[in-house]
């Protein structure tokens, strides 16, 4: 083939292109994301924004990874579903456990597991035996767990609470030494380095099914951790066969698990799907009618107007599958969304006025069946003053106390809702947030409400007349440190800033990137900043320990960042930690609240509340308000689903022919006047 | 040009070594290894966790050589691992990040490779026209559109690709990704059009320009002259002729097609390298940044090398010594 042959080729290749490419397009032209074999089936669709970073459970703590962690592994006990205060009921265990005092000042609890319970069917379990791909849960599982969570190598984030299991730090700490005096010991399987560091004397295996636990002293707390997946059990051979090693996945990236469902593919950059597991012992036995394993019967008021009774007493799981989809941008999905290809969405605030007014689902959202489903979350946002700070801080004793007071008089969280959240939060008069023993609704803060006169007042007592301060003879100073950079952020900052100049005060917005920021916090270099908190448990145990002297960040890199410290609240708070939720349980608190509303080392904000949109297709749906597995209570009706994708995404297609007569009415009389001219 | 290409080689390393200390610099410069850790783990996690998180990574060593730790310090490991390969772990998830190129791969060629020779196509295809009708309203009216569609920054595109195509036309999902190819091209032609939107203005105005200057050239006076017709001389003679800044354009993209795009990749959604290096940059991900990076520079120093050698395929008039 010449030169010249092969460029007489090109017109036929580039037709031969530019016919695959309008096939493609044709192809392409459709909005549904899904394929068109998933239509008609029992699939939830909804979406997550942050790829989990690891599904380990002893190490997953991020929101992103409980979203399949909670799913996939079953717990010992569990939350029922409708009812508020949040309430432990049992999963895979048979009973919530009593706590038992012993004479020694210890105290034990008794679990007691399903029998007959299986892991999902694995590979791994080929390491057991030839050909097993699976077998029962065993009180050995939970142990090799929290065997795992004082494990150095595994590096669990939550081993600080574990350590109030008998022996739990020395096991550690000799995990510890080993690897650093045993070169091998590193490579070692996970079982034999356990069972070289043992005893754990605070977890005792009975038998297949009982497992006891001994704490050095109470600490009912406990067994909110066996609601959460850090407990589950973990099989040995899941452990050794997904060790990343010989071409198998990390366990990080591959549970294996005995919960409703199981983790069928996992890119976690793009998407990851749960399936029914038939393994479950929900699935395997029915019949048990056991709590986690059935839908409840009884919730709060409004459940059952809400339509959330009517699946009472039916077997979970409802769906066959769920589909989690990444989207990294948040009006894409909620577009999607809105085409009915997610089935359920939180609001954003660019579409939050359409979607709603006056707090109810405005009438267009009503008319296309959607419902709107609230719910407070366990949290609580804050501003917080450094108490080591020698304006702001405890150190100056009543001066600072009533500037901060004065300070919190300022603020309008109200208005601040209204303005940056379209009032999707409750405003917080104390630490505890609605839901937790210890909120009382009708507790009222007398410095959580705007009274100017009265802050103006107590800055005079605190020698800052009208805001001025006597050693510059201007108005004080004050530096608000953020790590929010954003245009968004300076607004939000501003807001109080606003605030407190009518108090005369002149505070600055310190506004550095996340890094310099947490150096600042490190290095005590902050005055005023803006924190949140949102619980692991419900319990105001987790809550209050934000601020404990052993907690301060400055002294110990905990989470207190006001440095608060207070011998009369540490004391109260140890008493508080190691009582059940008693009358004299909520005195201590109400003491605790008092201290801290005298002290003023936070400007409590608000409690963040989660407004979630459901279609109508969508059945069962309740926000937990906690990050806890709910997926095996939600139920669709997939033919309705279908049907309303269909008539709402019709492709508007008359675009594409008035942009092809255009084009021709361009080119075709320039081709005309060239040839007439050329000839 | 053997001598020629090693040279080449050469200072090619020397800018790939300079890129990864100027990176690692850098880097250390605004983050601490506690901040790679928190971010990591949470801002939850407590002191001994955070300590712990450092050194089963490799963070509790000293940044730079010293005294006691000549060869026991985080530069020279990073030079070592870069060196040899061995990219490890990423610090956000602990994911092998060699698997994560190898996932990332796909989609970002799915994406990039299409995106690139139906842009190539278009752009040259439009240009030859265009140049063809020289000098008619044709001409003008494409170059005041390429100068507008050039001015218009490529996040417009995205958005506007995203409410018109996707929101109000339904014709494509507005984002998203999906493995398998029967939906994967749904996903794919939005990005697709808005990525030959966003460069198709500096395409044409750059080839125009090129097949314009050859078009006054003896050579085509010659070819007219000897009766040849106006659409051959376009595509037989001037389109081979151009060659060279065509070359020039374009063999430096080919090795970054596989790097993804930063902004296509991170506003649909498509989980390929380009998302990955945002994932990074954001996640105070240092282990998957600087593989990233020094991936990029090999690419870079490959890239300039192809082009060189590429022009002694396009003109046999060229040499290179």
């Amino acid at each position: 083939m010449t030169r010249n042959d092969r460029w007489q080729l090109l017109p036929p290749l580039l037709g031969a292109f530019c016919a695959f490419v309008v096939v493609f397009a044709l192809a392409a032209c459709t909005n549904n994301p899904y394929p068109d074999s998933d239509n008609g089936q029992r699939v939830l669709y909804t979406s997550f924004a942050e790829a989990p970073k690891s599904l380990d459970p002893a190490v997953a703590y991020d929101t992103a990874a409980h979203e399949i962690t909670g799913q996939v592994h079953d717990t010992l006990l569990e939350y029922h579903y409708l009812k508020r205060p949040y309430m432990l009921i049992p999963g895979l265990a048979t009973t919530v456990p009593k706590a038992q005092p012993q004479p020694d000042g210890s105290v034990t609890y008794a679990f007691e597991l399903r029998p007959g319970a299986l892991f999902q069917d694995d590979p791994c379990f080929e390491l057991g035996g030839a050909g097993k791909r699976t077998r029962e849960i065993s009180a050995d599982d939970v142990a090799f767990e929290l065997e795992r969570i004082a494990d150095p190598l595994v590096n669990s984030p939550v081993i600080d609470p574990f350590s109030n299991l008998a022996g739990f730090a020395e096991f550690s700490a000799r995990l510890s030494k080993l690897l650093k005096s045993e070169p091998g010991f590193k490579s070692l399987p996970a079982r034999e380095r356990y069972q070289r560091a043992l005893p754990l004397p605070g977890v005792r295996v009975v038998d297949a099914t009982h497992l006891e636990l001994r704490l050095k002293a109470p600490y009912p707390q406990i067994l909110y951790w066996f609601g959460m997946p850090f407990t589950t059990p973990v099989p040995w051979e899941a452990v050794e066969y997904y060790s990343g090693k010989n071409g198998h996945p990390h366990l990080a990236d591959h549970p294996v698990a005995s919960g409703p469902f199981l983790l069928s593919e996992y890119d976690k950059q793009s998407r990851m799907v749960l399936d029914r597991n038939p393994n479950w012992y929900g699935a395997k036995h029915p019949e048990w009618r056991a709590p986690g394993a059935t839908y409840p019967s009884d919730g709060e008021a409004s459940d059952g107007p809400a339509g959330r009774l009517a699946s009472a007493g039916k077997a979970l799981p409802f769906l066959d599958r769920v589909d989690f989809r990444r989207e990294k941008e948040s009006i894409p999905a909620f577009t999607k969304f809105l085409e009915g290809y997610y089935d359920t969405s939180g609001i954003i605030r660019e579409s939050f006025d359409k979607m709603v007014k006056d707090e109810r689902l405005s009438p267009e959202m009503q008319a296309l069946g959607m419902s709107l489903d609230k719910s407070v979350i366990a949290a609580v946002y804050y501003i917080g003053f450094n108490m080591d700070d020698p304006v702001v801080g405890g150190k100056s004793g009543d001066v600072s106390k009533k500037l901060r007071q004065a300070m919190s008089l300022a603020v309008d969280v109200k208005e601040y809702t209204r303005l940056f959240m379209n009032r999707r939060g409750v405003p917080a008069e104390s630490v505890l947030p609605p839901g937790i023993f210890g909120y009382e609704a009708d507790y009222r803060n007398p410095y959580r409400h705007v009274d100017l006169d009265r802050g103006k007042a107590l800055l005079k007592e605190a020698g800052y007349d009208n805001g001025i301060d006597p050693k510059t003879g201007k108005p004080l100073h004050l530096t608000f440190d953020t790590y929010d950079t954003s245009p968004d952020g300076r607004l939000r900052y501003q807001f109080f800033v606003n605030a407190w100049r009518q108090l005369g005060i002149d505070v600055e917005i310190a506004a550095t990137n996340y890094n310099k920021f947490q150096e600042k916090v490190h290095d005590g270099a902050y005055q005023i900043f803006l924190w949140g908190w949102v619980a692991d448990y419900p319990d105001a145990e987790n809550f209050l320990f934000l601020l404990t002297s052993d907690m301060a960040r400055t002294k110990n890199n905990g989470p207190n960042t006001a440095n608060f410290s207070n011998p009369e609240f540490d004391r109260l708070f140890l008493a508080m930690k190691t009582r059940e939720n008693d009358p004299e349980r909520l005195e201590i608190i109400r003491k605790m609240r008092g201290i801290v509303e005298d002290q003023c080392p936070w400007i409590e904000l608000y409690h963040p509340e989660d407004y979630s949109l459901l279609h109508t297709w969508v059945h069962n749906v309740k926000s937990a308000g906690l990050s806890v597995p709910t997926l095996k209570y939600d139920d669709l009706d997939p033919s309705l689903r279908q049907q309303k994708r269909t008539a709402w995404n019709k492709p508007v297609v008359w675009p594409a022919y008035a942009l092809a007569v255009l084009l021709l009415l361009v080119i075709v009389p320039g081709v005309l006047t060239f040839l007439r001219e050329r000839q | 040009m053997l001598a020629y290409i090693l040279r080449r080689t050469a200072y090619g390393v020397l800018v790939v070594l300079g890129v990864l200390f100027f990176l690692f610099a850098l880097f250390f410069l605004v983050t601490k290894p506690d901040d790679i850790a928190r971010k990591a783990i949470g801002d939850k996690a407590m002191p001994a966790v955070i300590a712990q998180w450092k050194k089963n990574h490799g963070y509790d060593r000293p940044l730079w050589p010293g005294p006691g730790h000549m060869k026991d310090n985080m530069l020279v490991e990073h030079y070592r691992r870069m060196l040899t390969f061995d990219f490890g772990r990423s610090d956000a998830d602990d994911t092998v990040i060699l698997d994560r190129i190898e996932k990332g791969a796909g989609p970002s060629l799915s994406l990039t490779l299409p995106e690139f020779v139906l842009g190539l196509l278009l752009g040259i295809g439009l240009s030859l026209f265009v140049a063809f009708f020289r000098e008619t309203y044709i001409d003008r009216s494409a170059v005041v559109l390429s100068v507008l569609a050039m001015s218009v920054s490529s996040l417009l595109y995205i958005i506007g690709g995203q409410y018109l195509i996707g929101k109000e036309l339904r014709w494509f999902p507005i984002s998203g990704f999906d493995p398998s190819w029967a939906v994967r091209q749904r996903f794919l032609a939005l990005p697709i059009v808005v990525g030959l939107a966003a460069g198709i203005g500096s395409s044409v105005r750059f080839y125009r320009t090129v097949f314009i200057e050859d078009i006054y050239k003896d050579y085509v006076r010659t070819a007219r002259a000897k009766g040849a017709g106006e659409l051959r001389i376009m595509t037989r003679h001037v389109l081979q002729n151009a060659m060279i800044p065509i070359l020039t354009n374009v063999v430096t993209e080919i090795p970054f097609l596989l790097m993804g795009s930063l902004l296509l990749e991170a506003s649909f959604g498509i989980p390929g390298l380009g998302s990955l290096t945002v994932d990074a940059i954001t996640g105070n991900d240092f282990a998957t940044l600087r593989t990233m990076v020094y991936i990029g520079s090999l690419f870079f120093v490959a890239g300039q090398i192809l082009t060189d050698i590429s022009y002694t395929i396009a003109d046999p008039r060229v040499r290179l010594d």
